[in-house]
Order: C-alpha cells, then structure tokens, then sequence
C-alpha cells in the first residue's frame, strides 16, 4: 500500500466518493451522514484532503463540458478504489484483533 | 458581508492553489451556510470550523508548497516553487505578532521582570534577520547561477519526454 496517512475525515471522504461521484457540498453532507454528525468538515479540510487526494492520483475530477467551474465532480480511481479496499481489509483486520484480545467488550 | 470575509481569508492559500479551487470552495461555504438550522449556535459553530479550517488549509498548503514540492508537481511548475508568496509573509507576521504579544502579556503577569528578556528579543530578532538575509541571499545567488546555466529547462525536457513516451505507447 502507498504510504499516505488516512485520517478519519480523509477516509471518509473516499468512502464518499466510492460510492458516486459527487461534487464538493455533495461530499460535505455525505459525510456528516455517515458520521452520524459528528464528523464536520469545514470547506478548508474538504479541499485540503481533496488536493492531496488528486496529487496522489487517487481521486480524479470529472471532466464534463456543461459543468461549471464551482461545482466540479470528483470521482474514485482505480487507484484510489484498490488502495481504499485495502485500507478497509487493514481495518477489518484490526477489528477482530480487537475482538479478540477483549472478548468480553464490544469492538 | 461574511462571504467578503471568507473570500478574503481565501487570499491566504497560494495563488495556484486559489486558481484550482476558490470559486468551488467559495460555491461549497455558500452552500452551507445557506443550509444552517437558524440558531445562534449554530452559526457561530460553522464559522469558527469554517475560519479555522480556512487558517490551518492556508498554512498547510504554504508548508506543502515550500517543504514537499514532489506531491505538488501536478500543479506546480519549477519556476514557480522558487517564488516566496506574499501571503506566506503575511502568516509569519501574524505568528510574529502572537508571539510578540504573548511575551508582552507574560511580562506583564511577572510584575517587569521580564524587562530584559525584551533586549536579549530584540537582539535575538535583530541576529536571525541577518542570517536569513544571508542565506536568502545566498540561495537567490545559487537559484540565479543555475538559471543561467540552463538547469531549469531539464523539467520541460523531462515533460517532452513523458509526453513523447505516452504519445508512444498509443
């Protein structure tokens, strides 16, 4: 795997967009539902991770002639996907390590 | 009045980062703030996570910008990473004064006795400006002499090439 650290707010983000492509407040939203509400971006980290993203080449914009310049589209790349996929195994990994060394807690 | 301040804040980021994404942020920050629930609360907890997450961008973008140029190659061309933005002295004298302003107010909590530390600041100040100068100075001469040696045009001979070998494998 790339070495590219995956913050919370970053992750969900490409779990975002693994889903659909959607354009900056589309994330926005998407994010705070899958967090339940407590994760918040604010438009300075979305576009932040959204930057690092595209510099890794995990995430590309779509490129669309009718679309204007405030509300572009972004979507996964192969990359992006195989990466996120793999980040996901790690964790899923780490849950049953979890589940194991504290049987009697929820993990 | 409050989207002249975020666009205003927006002048922080480095202009290339601006170009690529200031009119979706500005588009996003409207957005949001057109959906907020109407309650006091809520609006003041939007605009400190919006101003602070503009802040901690800005700066992260310029540290980015000045320390890890190679992630930032899809944006940045090799002439451009030589160039100092003017925003990024802006934050730095922003930093400055918090800090100015800290000592002054620890100076004052310590009844003065704190007055010499002022000195030993100011000849602190005075001795690091001279040695950036000098190494300022020093790296201009070194960035000129290699502009003139012709270094700099190896990036374009190296995007020739890449084009050259994409254009290939078609």
């Amino acid at each position: 795997m790339e070495t590219f650290a995956l913050s919370e707010p970053v992750l969900l983000v490409l779990l975002s967009l693994a889903e659909q492509p959607r354009h900056g407040y589309s994330i926005l939203k998407d994010v705070e539902s899958m967090s339940g509400g407590r994760v918040l971006l604010s438009t300075g980290t979305l576009y932040g991770a959204l930057q690092r993203l595209l510099d890794h080449g995990w995430i590309e914009r779509v490129e669309e002639d009718n679309t204007p310049r405030d509300r572009r589209t972004y979507k996964l790349t192969s990359r992006g996907r195989r990466n996120l996929q793999m980040e996901i195994r790690r964790m899923r990994h780490l849950t049953r390590v979890a589940a194991l060394r504290m049987p009697g807690k929820e993990a | 009045m409050i989207l002249t301040v975020y666009c205003w804040l927006l002048c922080l980021y480095p202009g290339s980062y601006r170009d690529e994404f200031a009119e979706e942020m500005t588009q996003v920050f409207h957005d949001a703030k057109s959906d907020l629930p109407p309650t006091p609360a809520a609006k003041i907890s939007f605009y400190r996570r919006e101003f602070c997450g503009l802040l901690a961008g800005a700066l992260r973008a310029h540290f980015d910008r000045l320390f890890n140029p190679a992630n930032s190659s899809r944006r940045f061309h090799m002439q451009a990473q030589f160039r100092f933005p003017r925003s990024t002295v802006f934050l730095m004298l922003v930093i400055m004064a918090g800090v100015m302003l800290t000592i002054a107010k620890a100076s004052s909590v310590a009844g003065g006795t704190l007055g010499s530390a002022w000195s030993a600041l100011l000849s602190l100040l005075v001795w690091m400006l001279l040695s950036m100068s000098t190494a300022a100075a020093l790296v201009w001469g070194i960035l000129h002499t290699l502009r003139r040696s012709g270094v700099h045009r190896l990036d374009n001979v190296q995007s020739w090439m890449r084009s050259v070998e994409s254009n290939g494998n078609r």
